[in-house]
């Protein structure tokens, strides 16, 4: 856990921590994954306090970013994110259930880099986070300052 | 009169006086005359040998004279006759020469002569002034007649003047006396009249009361009452009696017809009656605001009677709260004859009316202020009634405000729901499938047939559960979301619509019939939402036609609104569960016929209710079906 990771899931359901690994690990970057349980575990791995103090330096490539959250939410965090100077260009990609309209406009006037609505159907879901990881992790050049690719 | 009366008395005078020269000769002449008549006749009688009496012949004459004649003629005629006596009959005889042989005869006829002239002078004299009394006294009851006929003529004539009929009765009631009007009261000849019964002028029914009247007159003095007066020709009129005695043995009585004034009483109780039946108070009042009229309504508005609500002031009495100043009030009645407004009372009782007051302003001949009449209608009810109502709106307006509150509140928690829904339902969903997968991945090996075949309808029933939820959401968003308003081209839509299913209809043959689609009113996206249910049922229920035929087109049937029909030759539907069809979740065929989640038609309705418009279908089973869509037409949205 302490490690410097170029994915940071923030994900409270176990169940969907579990699908989401198992999509990413076809690609082999479970290894790469770090799984934040709620919104204020997600800051401190961050802010590198709490139990992420010992953390490398460095931001995730990535953010995979639910909205339902307990403590604080996934707009909170998206917020937070976006106003602190360090964090602020942290690539965040919103992976939800919802398919609510007002969730989408929000997120998007957060500044959210991608809005994934979780399929129901297995292998879509496997795919679509299959695509995130490899198009985050690995194609897309993450802003400076970011977990560089091995 | 008068003149007559004062020539008599002249002629009375003429006589009583000497009638001059003429008078004088007259008297003289008469004493001589008298004389020498004495004279022949003693002369006669001497002659034929009565040889006494004759100085009483002399006597005669000289008393004519006396008589007629007066002192100078009685001198004359006792000289002329001494000396004719003292002649003719004292010795010597035919000679004057006084012998003292018949100077004693001739003294005592002298003596006789002077003593019978001065007694008929008396006489004469005392004669004349009784005469003259007598005269006198005559002229006194001339003139007393003259002017009892003169005041007689008097009374008459007031008595005729009078326009009220005027009888004297007798003791036994018949008429002694009576006027004009009398007459034309009974309609006969005033001499008609007279001697006519009272009897007769009553009513039959009234005939016993004449004698009581009479009695009590006599007793009490003048006598007033009203009785029916019965006429010759039998008609009867009302008159006004006033009875009094007229001397010891007569009755007067003064009648006047009042059949005029009774009609107008009659006329002014019917008046009244009609005020009295009116709910307004209704009052007269003069320029002070003194009450002059007050009407029953009046007094069951305010509770005063009229008798104790005559003459007071009306807005000191009521105490009234006028609607502005009163001055204005007045100026404005006195500049247009009216007034109306609402004004607050105080009753009797105590308790404050509000009344509707109308004013109106009548003037004499000279355009002078008269009288105000002014009608109050008691409207505190209807105040009441409207603050009520007043009241009730306010309450009403907070309930509605309330209830809007409680709606949005409502709607809220919908959103609420659907947002947890939407995060929470589809997880647990998506972890069915998607470990349900995981375990056929690994032990698909160790798995037999059955098994397989369980974890296939597991994986079914889980992907079918996502697209439940989807569609539930999408419906639940159609009523949440805010529609928009622009002119929409169907056309356009329709074509999109059609393009999106290209990819479904491979592989089977579809025959597109789209007529020239109007423009609408409404919002673009749900209504797509709307043809792409009516479209995909099309489809989905054509699917065992070859070829399908789908037609698209208008009716034009109202100005108003625009009725688009999208009509399949599909397997069609009975129209007795047409109800049904709109419901969420209501499906008329079986999954393994056609699937779907029965929310497509609940959807369509729901965005054409919302849209102002109605949805309908036509259709008979194995005869496809078409599902009309009524629509605003752009500019004729009700607002």
């Amino acid at each position: 856990m302490n490690g410097l990771k170029r994915i940071l899931l923030v994900e409270d359901d176990p169940k969907d921590v579990e699908l989401t690994l198992t999509g990413l690990s076809e690609y082999n970057l479970a290894n790469e994954v770090v799984v934040a349980r709620d919104g204020e575990e997600a800051l401190d791995y961050l802010y590198r306090r709490g139990n992420h103090q010992a953390r490398g330096n460095g931001n995730p490539a990535v953010m995979l970013l639910d909205l339902k959250l307990p403590k604080l939410n996934g707009f909170e965090v998206l917020e937070q994110v976006r106003t602190d100077d360090n964090l602020k260009m942290i690539p965040v990609v919103v992976l939800t259930s919802s398919h609510e309209e007002p969730d989408l406009v929000k997120s998007y006037k957060l500044g959210v880099n991608a809005y994934v609505v979780k399929p129901v159907d297995f292998h879509q879901f496997v795919n679509a986070v299959k695509e995130l990881g490899v198009f985050w992790a690995v194609i897309n050049e993450p802003p400076p300052g970011s977990v560089r690719k091995p | 009169m008068k003149s007559a009366v004062s020539l008599e008395k002249r002629d009375l005078k003429t006589a009583e006086s000497a009638p001059g020269i003429a008078g004088v000769a007259f008297r003289y002449g008469l004493a001589l005359g008298a004389v020498t008549v004495a004279a022949a006749v003693a002369v006669l009688t001497w002659h034929y040998g009565i040889p006494h009496g004759q100085a009483s012949i002399f006597l005669f004459a000289i008393a004519v004279a006396a008589w007629y004649g007066g002192l100078g003629p009685t001198i004359v005629a006792v000289v002329c006759s001494a000396f004719t006596y003292s002649y003719f009959f004292t010795p010597p005889l035919r000679n004057f020469v006084l012998s003292h042989e018949d100077l004693p005869h001739l003294v005592l006829f002298t003596s006789f002569a002077l003593l019978v002239g001065w007694f008929t002078l008396v006489r004469r004299r005392v004669e004349r002034q009784l005469q003259r009394s007598r005269n006198e006294l005559e002229i006194k009851v001339l003139e007393r007649t003259a002017d009892l006929q003169a005041s007689r003529q008097k009374y008459r004539e007031l008595i005729d003047a009078s326009p009220d009929a005027i009888f004297v009765w007798d003791q036994d009631g018949n008429c002694v006396l009576c006027n004009a009007s009398a007459a034309r009261l009974y309609c006969c000849a005033e001499r008609e009249l007279i001697g006519l019964s009272i009897a007769d002028t009553y009513v039959p029914a009234e005939r016993d009361v004449i004698r009581e009247r009479f009695d009590r007159s006599r007793n009490e003095g003048v006598l007033r009452f009203e009785r029916q007066f019965l006429r010759k020709n039998n008609e009867v009129v009302p008159v006004e009696v006033s009875l009094s005695t007229a001397g010891k043995e007569h009755y007067q009585a003064v009648l006047r017809d009042i059949s005029g004034r009774k009609r107008a009483e009659e006329e002014l109780r019917k008046q009244a009656e009609l005020l009295s039946l009116a709910h307004d108070a209704i009052i007269v009042r003069d320029p002070e605001s003194r009450i002059t009229f007050w009407n029953p309504g009046a007094e069951k508005t305010y509770g005063w009677t009229a008798a104790e609500a005559i003459g007071k002031v009306t807005h000191e009495l009521w105490q009234t709260t006028f609607p502005g100043p009163f001055d204005q009030i007045n100026a404005m009645l006195l500049r247009t004859g009216r007034w109306e407004g609402e004004l607050i009372h105080t009753k009797r009782d105590g308790t404050r009316v509000v009344v509707a007051s109308r004013w109106s302003l009548r003037r004499d001949e000279h355009g002078a202020p008269a009288a105000i009449l002014e009608i109050n209608r008691d409207v505190t009810e209807r105040k009441r009634a409207e603050e009520e109502i007043r009241k009730l709106n306010e309450k009403l307006e907070q309930r509605v405000i309330e209830r809007t509150g409680e709606l949005q509140a409502v709607n809220k928690e919908l959103e609420a729901f659907a947002y947890s829904v939407s995060h929470d339902l589809r997880a647990p969903v998506r972890h069915i499938a998607g470990f349900t997968e995981l375990l056929q991945k690994h032990a698909e090996a160790v798995l037999d047939e059955k098994s397989r075949h369980h974890i296939n309808t597991i994986l079914d029933s889980a992907n079918r559960m996502g697209t439940l939820v989807d569609d539930l959401l999408a419906f639940s968003r159609i009523g949440r979301t805010e529609t928009q308003n622009t002119t929409v081209d169907l056309s356009r839509i329709l074509k999109g619509v059609i393009g999106e299913f290209a990819p479904d209809t491979q592989g089977r043959k579809v025959v597109w019939r789209i007529g020239n689609l109007p423009k609408c009113h409404g919002d673009p996206a749900m209504l797509r939402l709307v043809f792409t249910n009516l479209v995909s049922n099309a489809l989905k229920f054509t699917r065992t036609r070859e070829p399908a035929e789908i037609e698209i087109d208008t009716l034009n049937h109202s100005p108003a609104e625009v009725v688009v029909f999208v009509k399949d030759n599909g397997v069609g539907f009975d129209m007795r569960y047409k109800d049904k069809l709109f419901g969420v979740f209501q499906r008329l065929h079986s999954h393994e016929a056609f699937d779907g989640t029965g929310i497509g038609l609940a959807t369509v309705q729901r965005i054409v209710h919302r849209h102002g418009g109605k949805v309908w279908p036509e259709s008979s089973v194995d005869h496809g079906a078409t599902f009309y869509v009524a629509l605003p037409k752009p500019g004729k949205v009700k607002q």
